[in-house]
């Protein structure tokens, strides 16, 4: 048996005609097997097919219950009129010529009546009295602008606290806090963030994204949110088309209890009174980022006292956060190609080894830069439209720290194939060392970038002086590590050398194991800093890691370079180097995973974590 | 914190403009999927994929608000949905159970074909003959064995009025069953009980419109916020600037909103509220005029409450003297003072009398039949209020006794059937029932559309008892909740919103259900399985009138004539669906046909004098109060505004599920996790005698000293709760046993 549901005729195809096409399928079918078409048997057709509504003009009602009827009828006909829809049939349709929203009236007041002056913008004002927790506005928000399913644009969060006297129960809903300074914006490296010039909304441009989710480390409220079946991220736009109808974003319009607001603020009071504030921890809400980041919008106004002796449910447990691994591998690997780069150089100065060596250096330099940018890739929701990743570059530091990747990647090869190739003239050949310090400055360069880019999200655990120690020292054990390699296997008379570099090996790996290991301190704190949270995820949940990246570090970074050093090894240092490179990186590895994986901020309450 | 933070950077950029290969897509797919379209239909902007080509509003299947739902329809079938602005119920709002109401429909575990199984083991599609004819060979030949009792059913307050009907007529008219009860017997036993004592009929007095209107409001064991988040929007709408009294043991949302909180020990409600009669009294703030014209027993009632003194009430409650005065004086104050009472006051083994207490500070002060005034149960399941008038389990259909012949005999004429077919008394409740199942009596159960494998009290037991079964159907629309797991017999059902049919909401509004979604595969309406049952078992002749809901709502209209539920002025589902619903009485002749209306207006009650009585009991201590071994007193209750009951439906949506603690978690106060050393957000373990479970603690001051509370969804609860009833109402008291706790 055959017949089409709505879906499989073209569109455009009214129901009438599907009726009429799949009846002629219907009594066809029936004259090639030489039955005679029977319309009572189109019941067990609708069934089949489960597509009733196109023979509406057949109701099942009309079907009378007669006594003698048989039970494989009655079956087939309850089956059959299960599938009739009657709501639009049986009753009749209200609003049917109303075009005006029905529920005008109860938002009016709610949003601005008049337009913004200069200096002003649209913000969200939260009413903390009035809000009872219902989070009916993340719900409305969801049907309303037709999100994916479980995605949401809005959370709400809980406090609890104060004493017997006060207790504190206050829920917190927050969604984009459409910022001055949009962190999401201005670290966007394709420029798919824009701020209305006039409503001060912040918005997403769903087809320039490349899916890179940067803006999901810029933000500091967790606010975009990745969809891994678009490859995009995507964020409230405070229903920007619906306000400019006059209408009430979808929250507005859905919260019983008018806690939600659009209210204009004045973009330069905010700046003022960020200036003038003297913590510069403060943020909207206990536990909250600093509104220094970004300068959001957002306003909870009513219950002063609950807000402020009151803290979030989930603060008190850091939580294990994504880890991005193309992200560890990238760091990983371009950091590892830059040390390599310069331990090079330094070997070259040196004079320690032969051109052989230095060239197996930059080879191995160089297929370690290829590598962690050809894995960047992958971290990518939209790969396709990667070659827009630098249009950002004015203020985006993923932006500058590709275009620092590519010089890096340029004098990287340039150096390759003046070492690689005889064929060139004397006086370019010459320029050998020039190139090659070309290549490491631009390899720093490169990797300033890199430690910019987590640097300037303001999260704790990613902070100027342990990101700078971090990427770099990494850069050196790795480029140390490496050369042991090189000049146990290339050079016999190496031993001096790799002695040096052992040495340093050790110094650079203490130095690492030393500024990662400063976070356990926090360990003590009473309060559930981030960077408490962050040492709880490291010493419980990650601990196995940890142990590893220790074990790894202790044998690859210590034991067997101090050996090295010491000169035993001296007839075949090639194995003990080998299994000293393998340590390392993997423990780098690890250390670049802890990096993302443990690295709790300070976020809204309820934010998704 | 110790972050430094840099100032702000300040990142507008003067260079020129960009290069081409640098430009930005405005528009594509992608952006096209998010784009707004004008909705029409009245209802302003909708994505514009799921633009509507009609729309149709219809009563929300979750709690008893009974908010209208505006469902956007494309070819007939629901696409979306926003609340119904005109209904005078939710006014253009919804929780976001509401919101969310659709996606239960589409869940992957719909159950599309019967299963027969043993026990839920080797479950095997069969197709609906092969399941009515095991479904009638199995229970007659129970019948045949071991009687017609021996077989009983337990229905549901989810179910339209027409539906929770037939079955309880065709069981028990039909099949010959005698006992069937409902889980409304776990949400409203009590109400019912203490309604019918006081006024003559189990008749909630209030409509919405009372919320706007007082001036005092008393909210005993309820969470409105939470639990009734429509209902709280009347209530931010009220001009007055009322005082609001909240009587509960932990701070709630709602507390946090009230002009006064009285958090008074677990169970001590009582004694509080008879004392606050006692200082009524005392005082003679008491609406004399009212008292003689409407309320019976008043002089025993002003004797009984002597000895609530204000010592001994302090000493119970926690309340201290001057407050329990100032309250009293409060409600005195008050020109409009209206009493809410919902599951504190109901899952309560003395609900009834504390309820009744309620009722009776009411009627001593006149506040009841006027506007913002009354003693106003808050109901919970959206058709539990259906269920108490119709699925004829306690009470025989339209609230109507099967102990009166006259009741029988009126019944049977409308229904046509010979009145010897009607019980002459009503079945076990629902607790005697699964006793029934302990020592044999009950061999055989038809479960429709709940799920007691996770609800009933004491968990463990209760699923022992369903094993024990020779034979368990249930019908529900989901293969996977815990009880259709154990099932001999699954028969697969159409959803809220697959179906016609109607709910009474908490203030006796009859609202419409539409058919705006197709059920998945074979599944049928419960009322189409009904009519299949009937057929197979060989009555369906007696059901021949049965044809569809809405000519049940026109034979049960008939049977209500007369009833203080009369609906016999409503003439069709047309009628509900242009008035936005209709309240309860609506008789054919001199309805008043108000769309907002509450009773007892002329003073008048439902006892043959016509007088309401004044009925109280001396309160008794909890069966199990903490204990040296046990030091905590486990409250149960309504997790979130996102999650409903056993979470069957709630679960399914991932919107809903990121609204709420996934993992169970337990309030604790400060002082006590101090004391056995637990952090926040420790894992910990809770036991009781009957079983333990492991929860997140949550320490907060907003539960007190030795007191814990744990939300009811998680299924693992109802495995700490302990059985015990209330002795009138038979409701489970699932909001106090003793605990212990220790760091897991």
């Amino acid at each position: 048996m055959v017949a089409f549901g709505p879906e499989q005729f073209p569109s455009g195809i009214s129901p009438r005609l599907r009726t009429e096409v799949n009846r002629a399928i219907f009594y066809t079918w029936h004259l090639f097997c030489f039955h005679r078409p029977d319309p009572n048997h189109q019941c067990a057709l609708n069934r089949h097919t489960g597509y009733a509504h196109w023979l509406s003009d057949h109701r099942a009602n009309s079907v009378i219950h007669q006594p003698e009827e048989t039970s494989t009828n009655i079956v087939d006909r309850l089956l059959d009129s299960q599938q009739q829809l009657t709501a639009v049939e049986k009753f009749s349709q209200r609003y049917l010529s109303v075009t005006a929203p029905a529920n005008e009236s109860l938002y009016q007041d709610l949003i601005p009546l008049e337009g913004l002056s200069d200096g002003e913008q649209y913000s969200f004002e939260i009413d903390l009295d009035a809000c009872s927790g219902c989070k009916a506005c993340v719900a409305a928000c969801h049907s309303l602008n037709g999100l994916e399913e479980g995605e949401i644009w809005r959370n709400v969060g809980l406090l609890t606290g104060g004493d017997d006297f006060n207790p504190v129960v206050q829920h917190i809903t927050s969604a984009c806090h459409h910022c001055v300074e949009p962190a999401c914006m201005h670290g966007c490296p394709v420029r798919a963030y824009e701020k209305d010039p006039v409503t001060g909304i912040v918005s997403h441009l769903d087809d320039q994204c490349i899916g890179c989710k940067y803006c999901m480390f810029t933000c500091p409220y967790d606010v975009p949110s990745y969809s891994e079946s678009k490859g995009i991220v995507r964020k409230c736009n405070m229903c920007a088309d619906r306000l400019s109808v006059g209408q009430a974003p979808a929250c507005v319009q859905a919260c019983p209890h008018e806690a939600i607001k659009i209210r204009k603020v004045s973009t330069e009071a905010l700046r003022t009174e960020s200036i003038n504030q003297q913590d510069s921890s403060v943020g909207l809400l206990p536990g909250a980022p600093s509104s220094r980041l970004t300068l959001p919008t957002t306003r909870y106004v009513g219950k002063p006292t609950a807000v402020a002796s009151g803290t979030p449910v989930d603060f008190h447990v850091g939580k294990s956060q994504h880890a991005h691994f193309p992200l560890v591998f990238m760091l990983t690997l371009t950091q590892m190609a830059m040390g390599v780069f310069a331990t090079a150089l330094l070997i070259r100065w040196a004079g320690e080894v032969d051109a052989n060596g230095i060239k197996i250096l930059n080879i191995a330099g160089f297929v370690a830069l290829v590598a962690g940018l050809g894995v960047a890739t992958l971290h990518l929701g939209r790969p396709d439209k990667a070659y827009r990743a630098m249009s950002g570059f004015r203020t985006s530091w993923l932006s500058r720290e590709i275009i620092g990747f590519n010089l890096f990647a340029g004098a990287a090869s340039g150096l390759l194939t003046l070492s690689m190739f005889r064929f060139w003239p004397e006086w370019i050949a010459n320029k050998v060392e020039i190139v090659a310090m070309a290549t490491v400055l631009t390899g720093i360069l490169a990797v300033e970038c890199s430690v910019m880019l987590y640097v300037v999200t303001g999260r704790p655990l990613w902070s100027a002086a342990r990101t700078h120690s971090l990427f770099f020292l990494t850069s050196a054990v790795l480029g140390l590590s490496l050369s042991t390699v090189v000049l146990a296997v290339s050079s016999e008379s190496a031993s001096f050398g790799l002695r040096w570099i052992s040495a340093g090996l050790v110094l650079v790996t203490i130095l690492k194991l030393v500024t990662e290991s400063r976070l356990l301190k926090h360990l003590k704190q009473t309060d559930s800093t981030p960077e408490k949270l962050s040492a709880q995820v490291l010493v419980t949940e990650k601990r196995p890691h940890a142990s590893a990246r220790l074990g790894l570090a202790a044998v690859g970074g210590l034991l067997l370079p101090a050996l090295l050093a010491a000169g035993l090894f001296s007839a075949n240092a090639v194995v003990p180097a080998v299994i000293l490179f393998a340590c390392t990186f993997l423990g780098e590895l690890i250390e670049r995973y802890l990096f993302f994986a443990i690295s709790n901020a300070r976020r809204m309450p309820g934010a998704p974590n | 914190m110790s972050t430094e933070v840099a100032p702000i950077e300040k990142q507008k950029s003067s260079l020129p403009p960009l290069p081409m290969p640098m430009e930005r897509v405005f528009d594509g797919p992608l952006t096209q999927e998010m784009l707004l379209a004008p909705g029409k239909f009245g209802l302003g902007m909708v994505p514009d994929r799921l633009a509507p080509d009609a729309t149709t509003s219809m009563v929300c299947g979750f709690c008893s608000t009974g908010c209208s739902l505006n469902v956007h329809l494309k070819n007939g079938q629901a696409i979306n949905l926003s609340p119904a602005v005109d209904y005078p119920v939710n006014m253009g709002m919804a929780c976001p159970k509401g919101w969310e109401a659709l996606t239960p429909l589409y869940s992957d575990d719909r159950g599309t074909t019967p299963l027969l199984g043993n026990k839920g083991k080797k479950r095997k599609p069969i197709d609906w003959a092969t399941a009515m004819e095991t479904f009638c060979r199995r229970i007659k030949s129970i019948q045949q064995e071991h009687g017609n009792d021996s077989v009983a059913f337990l229905g549901t307050g989810q179910m339209p009025t027409e539906e929770l009907a037939f079955l309880g007529a065709l069981a028990k008219f039909g099949m010959g069953m005698k006992h069937g009860d409902g889980n409304t017997r776990q949400c409203m036993a009590t109400a019912v009980t203490a309604y019918k004592q006081s006024f003559g009929f189990d008749a909630p007095p209030y409509t919405y419109n009372d919320f706007e209107q007082s001036d005092v409001f008393v909210f005993v064991g309820a969470n409105p916020c939470t639990a009734h988040p429509i209902m709280w929007q009347r209530v931010l709408k009220n001009p007055h600037s009322p005082k609001i009294i909240v009587v509960d043991p932990r701070h709630t949302e709602t507390a946090a909103c009230a002009t006064d909180h009285l958090a008074i020990e677990p169970k001590s409600d009582m004694s509080l509220l008879y004392g606050l009669a006692r200082i009524l009294i005392d005082n003679d703030w008491v609406d004399h005029e009212f008292i003689n014209q409407s309320v019976n027993d008043f002089d025993a009632f002003a004797c009984f409450v002597q000895a609530f003194t204000a010592e001994r009430v302090e000493r119970e409650s926690g309340i201290v003297q001057e407050r329990q005065l100032e309250i009293a004086r409060l409600i005195h104050e008050g020109q409009r003072v209206s009493f809410w009472w919902t599951m504190g006051v109901n899952q309560s083994y003395q609900g009834t009398r504390t309820a009744q207490a309620i009722i009776n500070l009411a009627l001593i002060t006149g506040n009841i039949g006027r506007p913002g005034t009354g003693a106003n149960s808050i109901t919970g399941q959206c058709n539990a209020m259906g269920s108490r008038l119709f699925s004829n389990t306690t009470s025989l259909l339209g609230g109507h006794d099967f102990a009166n012949e006259q009741h029988r005999q009126k019944v049977a004429d409308v229904l046509g059937i010979d009145p010897s077919a009607i019980p002459t008394e009503a079945g076990d409740s629902y607790d005697r029932m699964m006793e029934g199942i302990s020592d044999g009596r009950i061999r055989g159960l038809w479960i429709v559309a709940t799920n007691p494998a996770h609800s009933w009290i004491h968990q463990e037991r209760g699923r022992e008892l369903l094993k024990k079964l020779d034979f368990l159907v249930v019908q529900d629309m989901y293969t996977t909740t815990e009880t259709a797991e154990l099932a001999d017999l699954y028969l697969p059902a159409a959803a809220w919103g697959e179906k016609e049919g109607t709910f009474i909401n908490s203030e006796r509004r009859l609202g419409l259900l539409k058919k705006v979604s197709r059920a998945p595969g074979q599944a049928l309406s419960d009322f189409s399985i009904f009519q299949l049952v009937a057929h197979y078992w060989g009555v369906g002749d007696q059901f021949a009138d049965w044809t569809d809901a809405e000519s049940v709502l026109k034979i049960l209209a008939r049977i209500s004539e007369g009833q203080p539920c009369d609906i016999t002025g409503i003439t069709d589902y047309q009628m509900l669906d242009e008035r936005g619903g209709i309240q309860w009485p609506y008789p054919a002749q001199g309805a008043n046909a108000e769309p907002e209306r509450r009773l007892f207006e002329d003073g008048r009650f439902y006892h043959p004098d016509q007088k309401a009585k004044l009925i109280f009991d001396e309160p008794q201590g909890m069966p199990e109060p903490a204990s040296e071994a046990y030091p905590f007193v486990l409250m149960t209750g309504r997790g979130s505004a996102a999650q409903w009951h056993t979470q069957t439906r709630t679960g399914k949506s991932k919107v809903l599920s990121r609204l709420y603690e996934i993992n169970p978690f337990v309030e604790i106060h400060p002082d006590d996790a101090q004391r056995l050393g637990v952090t926040h957000q420790q894992q910990v373990l809770i036991e009781s005698p009957r079983g333990k479970m492991t929860a997140s603690a949550r320490i907060t001051p907003t539960v007190g000293r030795n007191r814990v509370f744990v939300p009811m969804h998680y299924e693992a609860v109802n495995q700490l709760t302990l059985s015990h009833f209330d002795p009138y109402s038979r409701q489970p008291s699932y909001k106090d046993c003793a605990v212990k706790i220790a760091p897991a």
